[in-house]
Parts: C-alpha cells; sequence; structure tokens
C-alpha cells in the first residue's frame, strides 16, 4: 500500500465484521463518504478538520455484507473531475477488492480506463446517497471500480435498495444483482450512436470499430442510432451541474466547520474570505459559473432543464431498438488530471456524462478499445434499472474483446 | 389627486406539527438554545432532508381552509441567500410548483358590506436559525440559535385586493379564524407565530393600475398592521403629491415611534428547483380523506347558527368565531338552553370571565355541562340573575355542581309570595316619604322600592314577584 495514494488509512484493529456476502473483500472510498469518526474532507480545505458524524448508508451496508474498508483515497477537491485522484490506482496496485468512486460526470469510468479495471456507474436512484457530501445531486451516484465484473456485482447486491434516508430513491423493484449472468444469448442488439462519432478522430474511430468487429463476429447484432442532439449532454451538465454545485457548496461557510479565515471585521467579510481562500481554481469557476447562471441567467438553466427532460426522452426511445448502447469511454491523448478550467474538465468526460444526464446505468469494460496502449475503453449504457444485466453482458464482452468466444 | 391604496399581504404562519419540516427534531422554536437540532437541520454534509408528511397535512388543510384549489403536484425551491441564520446557503421554500392556488376570503368593509379578497397562493417554506445578539467583552458578538431552523412555514399571498388598513385587519383575522379551525397553526401575531408582511402602493382613485410598491415588515400585532399601513398610505400620499417618485423597497415599523422606517432595498435572490427533495404527488385519494377531516368552517357555520338557533347575526359570528367557543355553544344548546340565552350568557358573563382568568373554552372547569346547570336553573326561574352571576363566579373555584352550590350557599330564589307579601309590607312601613312620593306620581320611588324589597331579601327574591306585589299593595292602599 503507497500511503501516498490516500487520505486516510483504517488502523484501528479489525472489528467483527458482518459475516455477509462480501466476507473477506476489501475497499476503498474517497473522503466524501461518511464513516463515523474519519475524517471527511471531500479534497476541499471547505471541509479541513471536519469527521463525519454517522456512516453513509452504503458503508453500513458493505460493512455488514463482510467488506474491510481499509481507508480513504485522494480526490479532487469536491470530486470536481479527476485531479489529485487515486482511486484508480489502489485498484492497479491490487490494494484492494474495489474502490468506490462519485461518479457525477463519469469519473469511475473514466478513472477505470488508466486501472485496467471496470467502472460502473448504476442507475440513478438505485444506491443511497445519505452520508455522501455530494455537489451535484442529480447527477452524481456511487460509482465502483473493480477488476472483476463478479466483485461489482457483490457490492450492488449489497448496496443497492430502497433506504428512507434517501428521498430520492423511489420505490420500485431492485435488480436482481443475486446471481451471476450467464452469457447472454446472441440475440442482444446493441447500438451505436452516429452523433457521437462525429468529433473522434480517425484513429479513435478506427480502434472502435475494431472491437465493433469482433462483437459482431460473435454473432451480436450492432445498429447505428440516431440521437440529434448528442453535443448537448455536454451543455446541459455543464448549466445544470455547476447551479446545483454553487448552491451545493453553500453551506460551506467556515462557520460550523472547515476554514475559518481570520481576522475579519463582519460576517460578510468572513463568509467572502473564508470562501476565497478555501476554494481551488477549478471548483472556484465551477461555482461562480453556477451562481451567474443562477443570478443572470436563469432562463439559460430552465432551458437546460428542458433540454434535459428532451434528452432522456430521446435516449429512452432509443431502448426500443437496440437492448443497450455502446460508445468509447473517453477520447484519445487527454491527459485527465491536471485540468484547471472548466472546459478542460469536461473534455475528459464528453462521452461517459449522457449517463449522468439521463441517470442510466454505464459500465466501462477494461482494455477492449485500445489506440496505442490508451484504454479508449468500451461503454455500455442500459436502460433504467437494467444494472444487473448491464453487468453480466460487461462481462460477456469483456472475455470476447480479449480473444474469448 | 385623490388617491387609493393597493394592498397585498404576505402573511407566515408557523405550522403545530410535532416535528420540523426535514427531520424529526421536535418542532420547538423557544426550548434552550440548540436543544432542537440534528445533522439534517444544521445541513451538515452527508446529511438528506426527509420529508414530513404531517408538515404536508397540516400545510394542506391551511390550503382547503383558504378555499385554495390544491396542487396535485408540487416541489420545493431553493431560495439562494447568504445570511448566519441560513446553515446551507438557500432557504427551501415553493415558488414555481406551490402546494396551492387561486383561493379567497370574504371579509366585511368598512361599510358592512362584503367583500371578496383573492389570495394568490399558500406554498410550504422552512424556517430559519435564530440570531441572537450579543457582547462579549466589548466585542458585539452573534450567536445563532438552530431550534427554529427547518420549522415548518405555510406563507400566504393575497392578491392586492386589499383596500385599506380596516381590510387589512379585517383580513389578517379571517385567516386566523380559518386556520385555527383545522388546527394547523397558533397563529400568535403577539407570540411571532403568525408574522405579516404588506406590500403597499397607492395609484388615483378608480384607476386600475399598479405602481410600485413598498415591503413593510416587524408589525407584532395586527393593530400594529393596521397602523403601519396607514401610515404609509400618507406617507406615499405625500411624496406623490410633492411629486417624489416611490422606490421599491423594504421599510420597518416601529411600534414606539408608530412609523414605518427605510430599512433596505428589497432583495429578491434567484429560486431554483431543488433537486434533493422530490416532487410532491398528491393522489385524489389521499386528497379525500384530508378534506374529511375538515371541520364544518366558521362561515357555514354562522349560517347554520343564524338560521336553526334564530341567533342575531352578529351573535353567530361570535359564536363561530373559534371553533372550541362553537363547541362549547353546541354542547350547552344540547343540553336544552334555549340558544339566544346561551349565546347571550357566553358572551356576556363567561368569556369576560375566562378572560380575566386567561382561561379558555376548552380547559376551564365550567364544562359546558355545569354552565348549563347553572342557565337551566336560571331559565327556571330557581335563582335570580345576581344569585346566577355570584355562583358562575364560585364555579371557577369548586368542583361541585351548581345546584350543591346555590343549595349550600342559599342562592335560591324566594318566589313564595307569603314570604314576599312580609317584606314588601315591612319596606311599606318603613319607608314612608318613597310611598308618598311614589302616590305624587313620582314613578321613580318605585324603583327605590323595589331596590330596598330586594336587599332586605338578600337579593334572593324573585324580582319580577316583587315588584307585582309592590304595585299590588301600594295600589290598593
Amino acid at each position: 500500500m503507497d500511503p501516498d495514494n490516500y487520505s486516510y488509512i483504517d488502523n484501528s484493529p479489525p472489528e467483527t465484521r458482518g459475516n455477509g456476502i462480501l466476507k473477506g473483500k476489501t475497499g476503498s472510498i474517497q473522503p466524501n463518504m461518511s464513516v463515523r469518526g474519519w475524517p471527511t474532507e471531500a479534497g476541499s480545505k471547505a471541509l479541513e478538520g471536519f469527521s463525519a458524524l454517522e456512516d453513509a448508508t452504503v458503508i453500513e451496508r458493505l460493512r455488514k455484507a463482510g467488506v474491510e474498508i481499509t481507508g480513504s483515497t485522494c480526490m479532487s477537491e469536491l470530486g470536481f473531475g479527476l485531479t489529485g485522484d487515486t482511486a484508480a490506482r489502489v485498484i492497479s496496485d491490487g490494494d484492494v477488492d474495489f474502490a468506490l468512486m462519485t461518479d457525477t460526470m463519469g469519473e469511475a469510468r473514466v478513472a477505470a480506463s488508466s486501472a485496467g479495471a471496470f467502472g460502473f456507474k448504476p442507475s440513478y436512484g438505485l444506491v443511497s446517497r445519505y452520508g455522501l457530501i455530494g455537489l451535484v445531486p442529480s447527477m452524481e451516484c456511487c460509482g465502483i471500480m473493480a477488476k472483476k465484473t463478479e466483485d461489482i456485482r457483490r457490492v450492488m447486491e449489497a448496496i443497492a435498495g430502497c433506504d428512507n434516508h434517501d428521498l430520492s430513491m423511489p420505490e420500485y423493484e431492485v435488480p436482481d444483482f443475486t446471481h451471476s449472468g450467464e452469457p447472454k444469448d446472441s440475440r442482444i442488439v446493441l447500438g451505436t450512436i452516429d452523433q457521437c462519432m462525429d468529433p473522434l478522430d480517425p484513429g479513435e474511430i478506427g480502434a472502435f470499430n475494431e472491437t465493433l468487429s469482433k462483437i459482431q463476429k460473435s454473432g451480436i447484432t450492432i445498429r447505428t442510432c440516431s440521437l440529434a442532439d448528442f453535443d448537448l449532454f455536454r451543455t446541459v451538465h455543464n448549466i445544470i451541474g455547476s447551479v446545483e454545485a454553487s448552491s451545493s457548496a453553500g453551506k460551506y461557510d467556515g462557520v460550523r466547520y472547515g476554514h475559518r479565515a481570520k481576522s475579519t471585521e463582519n460576517w460578510n467579510e468572513m463568509y467572502l474570505k473564508s470562501r476565497g481562500e478555501s476554494f481551488g481554481l477549478p471548483i472556484k469557476a465551477y461555482l461562480f459559473q453556477g451562481t451567474y447562471f443562477q443570478f443572470e441567467n436563469y432562463s439559460a438553466f430552465e432551458d437546460a432543464c428542458r433540454i434535459r427532460a428532451r434528452l432522456v426522452k430521446h435516449m429512452e426511445a432509443l431502448f426500443n431498438e437496440v437492448d443497450f448502447l455502446i460508445l468509447p469511454t473517453r477520447r484519445h491523448g487527454l491527459n485527465v488530471v491536471n485540468r484547471t478550467t472548466i472546459d478542460e474538465v469536461y473534455d475528459v468526460f464528453s462521452l461517459a456524462l449522457p449517463a449522468n444526464v439521463t441517470g442510466l446505468p454505464a459500465i466501462h469494460i477494461p482494455g477492449s478499445v485500445l489506440q496505442d496502449e490508451t484504454d479508449l475503453g468500451m461503454q455500455l449504457i442500459g436502460p433504467r434499472l437494467s444494472d444487473a444485466h448491464l453487468l453480466s453482458l460487461a462481462g460477456t464482452l469483456s472475455h470476447l474483446c480479449q480473444g474469448g468466444i | 389627486m385623490d388617491y387609493e391604496a393597493v394592498v397585498g399581504l404576505e402573511i407566515h404562519v408557523q405550522l403545530n406539527s410535532a416535528t420540523k419540516m426535514f427531520c424529526d427534531c421536535p418542532n420547538r422554536p423557544g426550548d434552550e438554545p440548540n436543544q432542537n437540532i440534528c445533522p439534517i437541520c444544521l445541513w451538515i454534509p452527508g446529511a438528506m432532508p426527509k420529508f414530513s408528511q404531517a408538515v404536508l397535512e397540516k400545510a394542506t388543510l391551511v390550503g382547503l381552509a383558504l378555499n385554495c384549489e390544491i396542487q396535485k403536484e408540487n416541489a420545493f425551491d431553493q431560495k439562494v441567500y447568504y445570511y448566519p441564520d441560513l446553515p446551507k446557503g438557500f432557504q427551501l421554500s415553493q415558488s414555481h410548483l406551490p402546494l396551492a392556488k387561486n383561493g379567497w376570503l370574504d371579509i366585511s368593509d368598512e361599510t358592512g358590506q362584503p367583500k371578496r379578497i383573492r389570495i394568490h397562493q399558500v406554498h410550504m417554506e422552512e424556517d430559519v436559525a435564530k440570531l441572537v445578539h450579543e457582547t462579549e467583552g466589548r466585542t458585539p458578538i452573534s450567536l445563532v440559535d438552530f431550534n427554529r431552523a427547518g420549522t415548518p412555514l405555510v406563507e400566504i399571498v393575497s392578491e392586492p385586493d386589499i383596500g385599506s388598513p380596516h381590510e387589512a385587519m379585517e383580513y389578517i383575522r379571517s385567516v386566523r379564524t380559518q386556520i385555527r379551525y383545522v388546527d394547523s397553526a397558533e397563529c400568535s401575531m403577539e407570540r411571532g407565530t403568525m408574522r405579516v408582511d404588506a406590500n403597499i402602493s397607492l395609484r388615483p382613485r378608480g384607476s386600475e393600475e399598479l405602481n410600485t410598491k413598498v415591503e413593510v415588515k416587524n408589525m407584532n400585532s395586527i393593530h400594529n398592521v393596521g397602523n403601519a399601513i396607514a401610515y404609509e398610505i400618507t406617507r406615499q400620499a405625500s411624496r406623490l403629491k410633492k411629486g417624489e417618485a416611490i422606490v421599491l423597497h423594504t421599510r420597518l415599523w416601529n411600534p414606539e415611534r408608530q412609523v414605518t422606517e427605510s430599512m433596505r432595498g428589497k432583495f429578491e435572490g434567484p429560486c431554483i428547483p431543488d433537486p434533493s427533495v422530490p416532487r410532491i404527488v398528491l393522489t385524489n385519494e389521499w386528497l379525500d380523506t384530508l378534506k374529511a377531516r375538515l371541520p364544518e368552517m366558521p362561515g357555514i357555520k354562522a349560517e347554520r347558527f343564524f338560521k336553526d338557533y334564530d341567533l342575531t347575526h352578529d351573535e353567530a359570528v361570535l359564536m363561530s368565531s373559534e371553533r372550541n367557543l362553537s363547541e362549547y355553544f353546541e354542547a350547552v344548546v344540547k343540553q336544552g338552553i334555549a340558544p339566544r340565552f346561551a349565546a347571550h350568557w357566553i358572551a356576556t358573563q363567561l368569556l369576560p370571565a375566562l378572560k380575566e382568568r386567561k382561561q379558555n373554552v376548552e380547559d376551564t372547569p365550567v364544562t359546558p355541562e355545569r354552565f348549563s346547570q347553572l342557565l337551566s336553573m336560571l331559565e327556571g326561574d330557581a335563582i335570580n340573575t345576581n344569585s346566577a352571576k355570584e355562583v358562575l363566579a364560585k364555579l371557577f373555584d369548586s368542583t361541585e355542581t351548581p345546584g350543591a352550590i346555590v343549595e349550600k350557599g342559599g342562592f335560591k330564589q324566594v318566589s313564595d309570595s307569603s314570604e314576599i307579601e312580609g317584606i314588601v309590607d315591612q319596606i311599606i312601613a318603613e319607608n314612608g316619604p318613597a310611598v308618598d312620593d311614589f302616590h305624587n306620581g313620582k314613578t321613580k320611588a318605585m324603583g327605590y322600592l323595589v331596590g330596598q324589597a330586594m336587599q332586605a331579601s338578600k337579593g334572593k327574591a324573585n324580582p319580577r314577584l316583587m315588584k307585582e306585589i309592590l304595585m299590588e299593595k301600594l295600589g290598593t292602599e
């Protein structure tokens, strides 16, 4: 274990944990997930010295299932982007069986692409967010990274399902995660999205098509679908995300916890200085942008909400034509860390964030689309609550892409 | 130029649910500071709001009591602003999709004519924390008490249909009566469970225009709302007459000086849909069960009292003005007391006596049963009015029945004519000059003689009988 990869390592003597389906498994979390008594600073000075008061529902359920949570990795400030994030490293180092990682724009999937791991984003509302120090409530959910889909399936079996602490979880039938899925028959139909391929360069398209032909050879049908406004996913995410972030981060005022500026004249100045000193550049820009839309350009935000609803409908309609959508996880030649502007951050996630805008489940399959040794990844997006099916299909396709049949 | 006032009121009412709006903390803002708090109402990172069904029910009952259309889909918005009383930088309120719309209340204007005040909307809103300003040595410090943070409010926004201080006060009283009937709130301006902000503008009489308004806050009684509006009308009229413009801003009512004072420019922060509390969807079944819980409302009840019990209009309105009072009244009538007699005694004797003792109809030892027994003795001439008043006073301090008190205290009215005749003979004998005056046409002397005779009976004689016998004796002599 490389201590640099951790913001907190749990050295307390191992307690007798639950004896459930995940007995003996280890997992890491990010420091935005509440574990009672653990430092929970979410990578931000705004939460300096803050320790969680209670366990997140996810933590409670994982421990009950027998997981040993080894520690918190490092994360970018408030989870905006992947700068400084080490979750992928603890997976590639083999420290843990799985890593939890908040997926707001596609973080768990894009980070997994550099770890040779699967990165899974469940359906919105399937996993409780109680105890998660989030940033964009309507987009974020608990992502899972692991080398094996089997581990993700077991984790989902443990954590998925209604929690009366989290109002945003409607009551519905939780997908059945109890069986590892049998390889699906070849009648399955996958769809590519025409407009999503438009901005890709020939190298990226070539690598992706190569994978598609492997899949087709196995007898799976691939169709080309059309989603006219695909380029609007990014704009919609950017506007709504920044507005929600601006509200969510409103609580960081330096009054009850976190960094407080020294020697200020009055409370207003204390707010301004404390917040000014707390936030780093990318998140500051993002919060400012959100405030701009709130105060100065509300109609743009309303438009974004309307377009989002339309995109959700269009995306759902595609699942009348195909069973799952397939697209690359990320672009080639992008350094995913050290992004300083909002645009640079969004560049990293342009192919991953549609699943967050629509709340649909998605998974990154490692090693399936390679260009010059960069794992662009094959990303599957499924209909709402198809999570279990999506996981088993990901296992099948991974096997297939790496030469299996 | 002659101006008329255009007034709209925003009334915040603190609901009386047992718990706060988004957590299980007790809804008791007045407790020792920071006792009723939890991670949710402190908005500690990681906490998530849960929405109280009890608050939804209480708020919906308010909407129904104010004749609103309940919105099957309503949702919370974030009112964004920074202030130390707000631990998360926004207040959860309803702006885009409020709980209830298009209500109304009928009031009486100055001339007694009915006037309808339309209600634009009723929405739910969480209250904010309370700031306490103190000094530590010489340094002024501000302390925050979060007991009130997240307690449930409804805000009732009227249309600008109110034309005078009188109408404003009538409207507030009517809102209070309706809400108390459905037991959703205490509605006391003095105790801060009802807060009224007034938006006031003027326009040339008869015109339809809506001019720049001024918002006035900080009135702590219904009378002060009337006074503040009256003051503001005069202030604005004199500005307009001098050709000065009215600027949109907020003023505070100063109750000592009885004037409004400029506070700040009116701040309107943005209101954005809240992503954490899901949209509230109400089913017809749910609404029907709630409607079934509505009591007979005061307007309908007054009408029934007027028709069924032959009360005067004023009596009917008074007896239905509070739900508990109306129930008390009907319980007394049910014991067989004549309705108008009961209403009269409740209004003129019981209510003042309760007020003096700081009691309410629902918790006084003078239960409807005991009060009815008293009135029934009075109706049956067993006691007279004077004795009845004395017995009523004793009922407050004793658990005995009115009958027992009358018996023991010797309050029984003397209706035995031979006994009364004896007293009358004695009075006539002792008051020669007055008797002479009476015979000389001084009718006033009769009153004096009756008074003397009543006194001699220690107030227990039946006064009607006493007068009859006296007349008879004086006439025949």
